[in-house]
């Protein structure tokens, strides 16, 4: 109390007129620290005028430029003791701020270089089997007293023979057999192995293929398997596989993706060659591949326009009478959620709406049974958003049946229904659980979050008993709500499988079972805007689609993506091993999905087809910016912000292609 | 003769007043740059300041740097935190932004350490404690949160730059925090009855688990701003639930008196000579203008429903109020003139008009 008493008066007794006519300058003895882990230092830092006169600072206070967050606890500052304290290696800014001495607080950034300690400990791991003519599959670990990893920086690699070959950049070559002492220092701490060189056993490899024709995107196995010189197999071979191609169109390039287990995949037609090599020996395949040849026509059935507001999610279900009907929301408009007949997808007629007071009617669902129909809220004047429950029994008449507010107040941006329960995500943080049996009386029975520092969910979609909540920088999560494979239910939701990945920006998730291989997806989509917000004209929108295997539940994996240059991806629906997806500017995209998934869908020519979504008539002109798809009764039904609901039909026919390319022949195998 | 002839040089050549205000529209995520000329307010631009097109980012607290070179804005929405952008003056385009709490909300900056101080007022969930973050604005790095209450809102700096005063909405407590220690230097329970009162709260709406009964406490005050006297050693508070403005004493730290007021104070700002206290009431959709001296108030009729923010010109001519309307009204920026207690002109900006906050006046 004594020091912030005299600190008040100190300050107080600087008017805030600039007493200093002179620039003053902050010096600190943190210019040029250096420190070692753990140490801390109470830093002196005053100011100093043009003509180096030094002046005390009243007050003084320090703070990490990185900021508060778990990122800047590399370097801390205690403001008790008036020191900071070392507790990363690396080069770090510091802020010194002088008050009181001027009409302005004074400041100045210090790099403050935290040394790394002593390596403790290196580690190296070699494989079993090395072969002359090999460079060798090495790795490294280096670790400190501090318990710190030094990655990036470069050991100094040494072998007791010259059997090994080390050039500038650490790649290691055995070029004779033999065994060799491998021998990785750094700061006077060393590890060594001894590596043992066989000289390679091989006389000759042969590889085989499960197609000796492929089109683009088809997934073929090579398996190489290699013979000593009396014709006898040897199992377990490190080979490596690669590829060379020259693409029938003179003006691409062949292209493709191989794996080490030997499948490669070609996005363009052309002759390719696979190679699966051992030290000098090699042997090759060679490998046709056409176009693809699924295009097909997509052609818009029907549109219905809502020219004076942003259109958001919808949904389509069959009525208890056996129509059929969408319900559409409204984004940053008047809170309005609108009703359609689409029993006759090209005639669609506008039957009834509903208003709420809310600025965005984001999401809007409709349960099985084609009954109750959930509105989420956000914007409301008394900023209780929440949802309404709607009896959509007759859809030419909806009403309200309850408005559910209970830890929704920040606004309800999505959610899902599922079998008499209600899946809310509760303003970005978690998703709560309603029993809706009774919809006037919803009961929140449980609750999901992640459990994160900065936990933020974006949607969450549920089949078979499995709620999948896309999480932004925490990926997919799938929780156990009734399927029995975690012994979940509503009242007790039990996360089994995540995954993640590096861009952070999952946005929605969509599970299924390929039909062609069996093999189970979740495909997870981005939603990224990279220049923010545009007023007047279409967005600029990122991101793709990300399919993951998730055969192994402890291990999924990411095979393939689905990314068109230039837009993002945004709602996404499969059906029948077809991926339809809202690409914002980009429209609607229609992917054949069958066989296995690897690589980039996208330049494997797997697009079916697409339809841009805008209207002349939207609420922005001619402007497509495509929200979500839903596949409905052998339509394709979607929504777009601009134009409103939709509804396309992917034709059997193959598109007239006559006036593009038209002198190059992409389909078809040569005889 | 005279008076004719300075007349006419007076309406010839008289000077002109432009004043210029920066509002920020919490359901468009927009900001307006509004002129107002002494007759009629207009938007020279609308800025454009959300982050993801198909989100709701909520720009909701605005201040200008005291240079007039830079604006602040929070965005009360993120994944999940919400940040605070500076923005040029001159340009109207973003220069750096930084992660904050949760909602962060209204925020200013000390004249005397230069840090700026934004609550985050934490609308989620279950109710708990937030904090004030405090922001370097020229590195733009948060180097602090402060913990307060539940629901803080209303972030001011004593006229001094010494103290930051803030109001805890759902723990009804007036905060002071010191801008130099950047620590919690008293704190003031707002409530009339400091035992728990549920008068008036619906518990449908509340979520109970986790909380602790025997300490949370619900306040039937529910304060939504806090302003401090320019010269007198006194802090004023509205009562949003209470209906009323509390005036604390800020050296004894009592509360000294209650005014009654129309329903649902939400925003108040204080005239520089002290004399008056315009306050805008949310639940009625007006703004009152409270004589502190005579204690007599004059009620303008807003132009639309939800009053929400309100700001003085420095010469204490004009009130500047936002209205947030409901649905899809646009929101709207209202101008009274303070001595005649009169709507003097609107603009109509983006939907749901928050926070406010006074650039420049120009002769």
């Amino acid at each position: 109390m004594r020091t912030i008493l005299i600190t008040s008066i100190l300050l107080l007794s600087f008017p805030i007129t600039n007493l200093y006519s002179q620039d003053l300058f902050v010096k600190s003895d943190l210019q040029g620290l250096k420190l070692k882990i753990g140490e801390t230092f109470e830093p002196e830092t005053y100011a100093e005028n043009l003509k180096g006169e030094r002046l005390s600072c009243p007050y003084t206070f320090y703070y990490n430029k990185q900021g508060v967050f778990s990122r800047a606890k590399a370097i801390s500052y205690d403001r008790n003791k008036g020191e900071i304290k070392a507790n990363a290696p690396g080069n770090h800014e510091v802020v010194a701020v002088c008050l009181g001495l001027d009409d302005q607080r004074l400041s100045r950034t210090f790099e403050v270089e935290v040394g790394y300690a002593m390596v403790k400990e290196i580690t190296i791991s070699v494989p079993k089997d090395n072969y002359v003519s090999t460079y060798l599959d090495l790795s490294f670990d280096v670790v400190d007293e501090q318990g710190f990893e030094r990655d990036g920086q470069k050991l100094n690699l040494t072998s007791s023979s010259e059997i090994l070959s080390i050039d500038n950049t650490n790649n290691v070559k055995a070029i004779a057999s033999g065994t060799a002492k491998l021998t990785a220092e750094l700061d006077g701490v060393s590890a060594t192995v001894e590596i043992k060189v066989s000289e390679n056993p091989l006389s000759k490899i042969e590889i085989t293929s499960n197609q000796e024709v492929a089109r683009t995107g088809d997934v073929v196995r090579y398996t190489a398997t290699g013979f000593d010189s009396s014709g006898n197999e040897i199992k377990n071979l490190p080979f490596e596989y690669t590829f060379y191609g020259k693409s029938f169109d003179v003006s691409e390039s062949a292209a493709g993706t191989i794996l080490n287990d030997g499948r490669f995949v070609a996005e363009e037609p052309g002759n390719y060659s696979i190679s699966a090599t051992l030290g000098d020996i090699t042997s090759s395949k060679p490998l046709r591949v056409v176009a693809r040849d699924i295009k097909r026509e997509v052609y818009r059935v029907g549109n219905t326009v809502v020219p004076d507001k942003r259109t958001s999610d919808f949904w389509i279900f069959e009525g208890v009478d056996g129509r059929d009907y969408a319900v559409t929301g409204t984004h940053s408009a008047d809170g309005t959620a609108f009703f359609w007949d689409v029993t006759d997808p090209t005639n669609m007629k506008k039957i009834d709406s509903i208003k709420v007071d809310a600025r965005t009617v984001n999401d809007v669902k409709v349960s099985q049974d084609g009954t109750i129909a959930i509105i989420s809220r956000e914007g409301a004047s008394n900023r209780k958003n929440g949802i309404f429950i709607l009896d959509v029994t007759n859809p030419y008449d909806v009403k309200v049946l309850s408005e559910y507010t209970k830890n929704l107040n920040g606004g309800v941006h999505n959610l899902f229904i599922d079998n008499d329960h209600a899946y809310v995500l509760g303003t970005g943080e978690r998703y709560y659980i309603l029993n809706i049996e009774d919809p006037t009386n919803p009961v929140e029975v449980g609750m999901f979050e992640v459990g994160s520092e900065g936990q933020n969910i974006h949607d969450v979609w549920i089949e078979d008993g499995i709620a999948y909540s896309s999480n932004w920088r925490d990926g997919v999560y799938l929780v156990d709500v009734g399927n029995g494979i975690a012994g979940g239910s509503p009242s007790n939701p039990v996360p089994f499988s995540n995954y993640t990945y590096a861009s952070g920006a999952n946005h929605a998730a969509f599970p299924f079972r390929s039909k062609s291989t069996g093999t189970f997806y979740v495909v997870l989509c981005d939603e990224i805007f990279p220049e923010g917000v545009n007023l007047t004209e279409p967005e600029i929108t990122a991101g793709f689609c990300h399919f993951v295997d998730f055969t192994d539940l402890d291990n999924p994996v990411e095979v393939a993506k689905f990314e068109v240059p230039g837009t993002g991806s945004h709602n996404l629906w499969v059906d029948e091993d077809v991926l339809y997806v809202a690409m914002y500017g980009g429209g609607v995209r229609v992917v054949d999905i069958s066989g296995e998934l690897v690589g980039d869908l996208f330049r494997q020519d797997r697009e079916i087809g697409y339809t841009m979504t805008g209207s002349p008539n939207g609420f922005i002109k001619n402007a497509t910016m495509s929200w979500g798809a839903q596949v409905y009764k052998g339509y394709v039904f979607y929504s777009d912000m601009y134009s409103g609901l939709g509804v396309a039909k992917v034709s059997e026919d193959k598109p007239d292609t006559s006036n593009e390319n038209q002198y190059i022949e992409r389909t078809g195998i040569p005889d | 003769m005279i008076r004719i002839i300075l007349f006419l040089v007076f309406t010839t050549f008289g000077f002109s007043q432009n004043y210029y205000l920066y509002v920020a529209a919490e359901s468009d995520d927009t900001v307006s740059l509004i002129k107002f000329d002494g007759k009629s307010a207009t938007e020279l631009e609308r800025i454009p300041v959300g982050i993801k097109f198909a989100e709701t980012e909520g720009p909701h607290g605005l201040t200008v740097d005291p240079s007039g070179e830079y604006w602040y804005l929070s965005l009360a929405h993120g994944n999940p935190y919400g940040t605070l952008t500076k923005f040029s003056t001159q340009t109207n385009t973003e220069i750096a932004t930084t992660e904050l709490g949760y909602f962060p909300a209204t925020m200013e900056i000390s004249s005397l350490t230069g840090l700026l101080y934004c609550v985050n007022f934490k609308l989620y969930g279950t109710m708990t404690p937030s904090s004030v973050s405090v922001v370097d604005p020229q590195t733009m790095t948060e180097i602090t949160k402060i913990p307060t209450g539940v629901m803080p809102h209303g972030s001011r700096i004593s006229p001094d730059g010494r103290f930051q005063y803030s109001v805890a909405m759902m723990s009804g407590e007036l905060y002071e925090v010191d801008t130099v220690s950047l620590e919690v230097n008293r704190v003031l329970q707002l409530d009339n009855n400091h035992h728990m009162n549920h008068q008036g709260m619906n518990h449908q709406d509340m979520d109970h688990q986790g909380m602790n009964h025997q300490e949370m406490h619900h306040s039937t005050t529910q304060p939504t701003w806090v302003i401090p006297h320019p010269s007198d050693s006194k802090v004023y508070i509205a009562g949003n639930s209470s209906n009323e403005i509390i005036e604390v004493d800020t050296d004894s730290w009592e509360i000294i008196n209650r005014f009654k007021t129309g329903k649902g104070p939400y925003n108040i700002d204080i005239t520089s000579d002290g004399k008056k206290l315009v306050t805008t009431l949310k639940g009625e959709g007006k703004t009152e203008i409270k004589n502190l001296k005579t204690g007599k108030s004059k009620i303008v009729d807003n132009t639309t429903k939800v009053s929400h923010g309100v700001v003085i010109s420095p010469d204490n001519k004009y009130a500047f109020v936002t209205v947030e309307g409901i649905g899809g009204e646009p929101g709207v920026l209202d101008v009274i003139d303070i001595g005649k207690a009169k709507l003097v002109s609107s603009v109509k900006i983006g939907k749901q008009a928050g926070g406010i906050a006074f650039w420049k006046l120009e002769q």
